[in-house]
């Protein structure tokens, strides 16, 4: 036997969704964790480390999925992690509230051959309802050890790290459990099986878990390279498929149910099990005909105003003590000994990065605070199920509702709160919508414009037309992406509706301070880029005043003038609209840099027409998102296609709009 | 047994109940539900409507709730265990017993005072006829119900050796 000591041992923890798995993560790890994504999508991937006596351990938290044969891309990225690169020790997390449910995966598993130890968690809530399973009966089945825990109270852990710590040692194979399934696929199997050992295949995973692989997979090529096999496999698919008039995957989970159901039957001993009578009564109430939805929509007020009531003022707070010190800082020696430009770059440029991304950290850590508790509770599957209906013809989940809602106060932790939802497509869609609302920030700019070139009665109207155009283009262009199938196809809308349960402090805990670090590490340096780009643009070339016409960007604008005549814009206002860029609140403030004067209302006015203005705010709040957003954009996402598609779609949008509105007017001859 | 029974969108209240014989044509949402354990031969519980409708929330024999749309449950081959009685899937001269009532403390009492309540056996005899023209089996007398009294009321068939006793 090979000595691993030293060697890093790596454990994954598979689970089917809902079973406590980041709980148990966070017990197992504590904080040290690193998060990125799966390769080339978009989906979360997280590592942690701990160690079990000299062995150093690496634990992969695999995405939830129901089976191996995906459906969802996060089961694609759990069928590709136990093909291409199977762990030294699975360690399979089941919902003692419901075993029969958790067993399908289980059961899969447990053919691949890899060592495996199962762990049952929720056992407090489970004993509450009843429930006693035989650990010792479930490990003479399936052939692994078994442990009873509960990563919430950390009620047998010690035991689950025993168990880890004796496979590692002695890193037995699986004790195949067999499952019994039609003859016609029992013989495909056998076939199968025959034909890989005879390929020579050279693979840790047990020759009939491979053989059931293919046999699920649509298309064998992609795990196999002889051909011969691939023939073999594709043949005998058809024949199991066209005699069972059901697709193999189907059929498999049929017969792996069916064990599940008489495993239960035998760990239970029948025991009778009581309801979860608080989630009956808890649904009861959130999910009512009538009372449902107002308590939705006041639970939303709360988290919004949660959110973005305590947020932003910090947020600003935190923007001006920036600010003040930045001010301080350029009364130094030292730096007033520097030259001009190189002063104006640290405190324009590199220091105002600085401000915006460390000023986003009170509304991010709110966010998730927030979130995690509606999410951990339970709430987050009964928001999704009430407001379905309205979300499914953009072939969204009501999850997603929550998500564009939350655009409206800032659309950086909107962006980041997508990972929530359930599906790629469902991400990426959403991803895509939410710089369409208006958010707080474009609110600053609409209320200085219009009260600057509308009456006080007037100017509300505007805001809410505003607001409409807003809601107008979240649903157009979701219509139109959804048509253009970025993101795939929409996933069947098949949810579970978890019981209702405490959040932790611990895991909101954990959570919160993950997600701001990651703020950090993944969108910090795009964040800064960009304003330095910005600061490039309104500085250069060095001779001339900063943000002036004759600033690079000026030279832009006047280029651009041709573009943006036909809406009713003035190049200094696409000056304005460059410096937003860093953040749309500071489209005001480059404004009064450009037109440069003490009284910058009475400049505005005599220049811009109040329609013009409005064509102005339209543009505004639909053209290419913040760079903070776009940098969300892309550490989700990590797809440069995406984060692009975000750019121009914005950028297009707002152009035909501004355009439509603009001439629409002057042929109707106001102006 | 009847099979290629098709659950109509009407039959999907609250109460309702049918038996899964296959997972319907879209091959991911039915490979989704069987990877959930709910294969032929599930008995689907519908508990609730969502209050837009459209949505459904169900629970299946091993305890798992799911919520899922409704075309995906009319899609499958579900054969009807209980239904509304107003839902055109009563047969004639069948016995039925009532399982649920839906509707408030006001509408329990006006049906409990013609004589249903949940276990009640009736019997229906013209299903085309308005008002509903219904027969108490154990009291041997006949009842009229309103349209809206009868969409109400979750039947469930009962099994022939059951009904003879």
């Amino acid at each position: 036997m090979n000595n691993l000591k030293a060697e890093p041992v790596t454990v994954a923890l598979a689970a089917i969704p809902n079973s406590g798995k980041t709980t148990l993560f966070n017990r197992l790890t504590g904080s040290s964790q690193t998060t990125g994504n799966w390769p080339g999508v978009s989906v979360e991937q997280k590592k942690g480390s701990f160690t079990l006596g000299e062995f150093p351990i690496t634990l992969i938290d695999l995405p939830g999925a129901y089976a191996l044969s995906p459906v969802t891309e996060e089961e694609r990225v759990v069928r590709d992690y136990f093909l291409r690169t199977p762990p030294t020790i699975i360690l399979n997390l089941l919902d003692a509230r419901n075993l029969y449910r958790s067993l399908g995966l289980t059961l899969q598993l447990a053919l691949s051959g890899l060592p495996m130890v199962v762990a049952v968690n929720m056992m407090d809530e489970a004993r509450q309802q009843g429930i006693e399973p035989d650990f010792h009966v479930l490990a003479q089945h399936l052939g692994v050890p078994v442990v009873g825990i509960s990563a919430k109270t950390g009620e047998g852990i010690p035991d689950l790290k025993k168990s880890l710590y004796g496979v590692i040692q002695h890193p037995e194979k699986t004790r195949t459990a067999h499952i019994s399934c039609p003859p016609l696929l029992e013989k495909a199997f056998a076939q199968v099986t025959e034909a890989i050992n005879q390929s020579g295949i050279t693979t840790r995973l047990n020759p009939t878990f491979l053989a059931m692989r293919l046999l699920e997979e649509d298309d064998p090529r992609p795990w196999i390279k002889d051909n011969q096999t691939a023939a073999l496999v594709r043949d005998w698919r058809n024949r199991v498929e066209s005699s069972l008039k059901t697709s193999i995957p189907i059929v498999c989970a049929g017969c792996r149910f069916n064990a599940a159901r008489g495993l239960v039957m035998e760990t239970l001993k029948e025991q009778p099990v009581l309801e979860d009578r608080l989630s009956k009564k808890l649904d009861h109430i959130f999910l009512h005909r009538l009372f449902g939805l107002p308590i939705f929509f006041l639970l939303m007020f709360i988290l919004f105003q949660g959110i973005y009531g305590l947020g932003s003022p910090l947020q600003n707070l935190l923007a001006a003590g920036f600010d003040s010190l930045g001010s301080r800082m350029a009364s130094w020696p030292v730096y007033l000994a520097l030259p001009t430009l190189l002063q104006s770059f640290l405190l324009d440029g590199l220091w105002q990065g600085m401000s915006v991304v460390i000023s986003f950290f009170p509304l991010i850590a709110l966010f998730f605070l927030f979130m995690s508790i509606i999410e951990d509770s339970g709430y987050m599957a009964r928001a999704a199920f009430l407001m379905d209906r309205i979300m499914h013809h953009l072939g969204l989940d009501g999850k997603a509702f929550i998500s564009l809602l939350l655009g409206y106060g800032c659309n950086v932790p909107a962006i980041m709160g997508t990972r929530i939802l359930s599906s790629t497509y469902g991400r990426t869609l959403t991803m895509l919508l939410i710089p369409f609302t208006l958010c707080t920030a474009r609110l600053q700019v609409f209320v200085f414009l219009a009260a600057m070139f509308f009456s006080a009665t007037t100017a509300p109207w505007v805001i809410l037309l505003l607001y409409i155009c807003s809601f107008a283009a979240v649903l157009a262009m979701g219509l139109l992406l959804k048509s253009f199938h970025i993101g795939g196809d929409p996933e069947p809308f098949i949810m579970e509706m978890p019981p209702y349960r405490m959040p932790t402090l611990r895991s909101i805990g954990l959570r919160t301070w993950y997600e701001m670090k990651d703020f950090l590490f993944r969108a910090a340096t795009l964040i800064v880029a960009g304003v330095l780009t910005v600061w490039l643009l309104t500085h250069m070339p060095p001779d001339v005043a900063a943000g002036s016409g004759a600033t690079w960007a000026g030279q832009l604008g006047r280029m651009l003038a041709p573009v943006f005549q036909p809406l009713g814009i003035d190049w200094q206002e696409t000056v304005a609209l460059i410096f937003g860029f860093i953040a749309k609140e500071i489209v005001v403030g480059g404004l009064a840099v450009i037109y440069g004067g003490t009284d910058l209302t009475l400049q505005m006015t005599s220049h811009i027409s109040p329609l013009q203005s409005v064509s102005f705010m339209l543009f505004c709040l639909l053209y290419t998102p913040c760079v903070a957003t776009i940098a969300a954009i892309w550490s989700e996402s990590r797809s440069v296609r995406i984060t692009l598609l975000a750019l121009v779609s914005g950028l297009a949008l707002a152009w035909v709009t501004g355009f439509l509105f603009y001439q629409s007017v002057l042929l109707l001859g106001l102006r | 047994m009847t099979t290629g029974q098709h659950i109509p969108v009407s039959a999907l209240q609250p109460g309702s109940e049918c038996i899964i014989h296959s997972l319907g044509s879209d091959e991911k949402t039915a490979r989704r539900l069987a990877q959930m354990g709910i294969l032929p031969g599930t008995h689907l519980h519908i508990i609730r409507v969502a209050p837009l409708g459209g949505t459904i929330e169900a629970a299946a024999d091993q305890g798992q709730n799911v919520a899922l749309r409704r075309e995906e449950v009319t899609a499958m081959d579900c054969e009807p265990v209980a239904i509304p009685l107003d839902s055109g899937l009563i047969a004639v001269d069948r016995p039925y017993k009532v399982r649920m009532l839906l509707g408030g403390k006001t509408f329990r009492r006006r049906i409990q005072e013609k004589g249903i309540e949940e276990g009640t056996r009736i019997l229906i005899q013209n299903s085309q006829a308005r008002p509903f023209p219904i027969r108490l089996v154990d009291r041997n007398t006949e009842i009229n119900l309103g349209r809206g009294e009868a969409e109400k009321i979750i039947v469930e068939v009962i099994d022939d050796e059951q009904s003879e006793s």
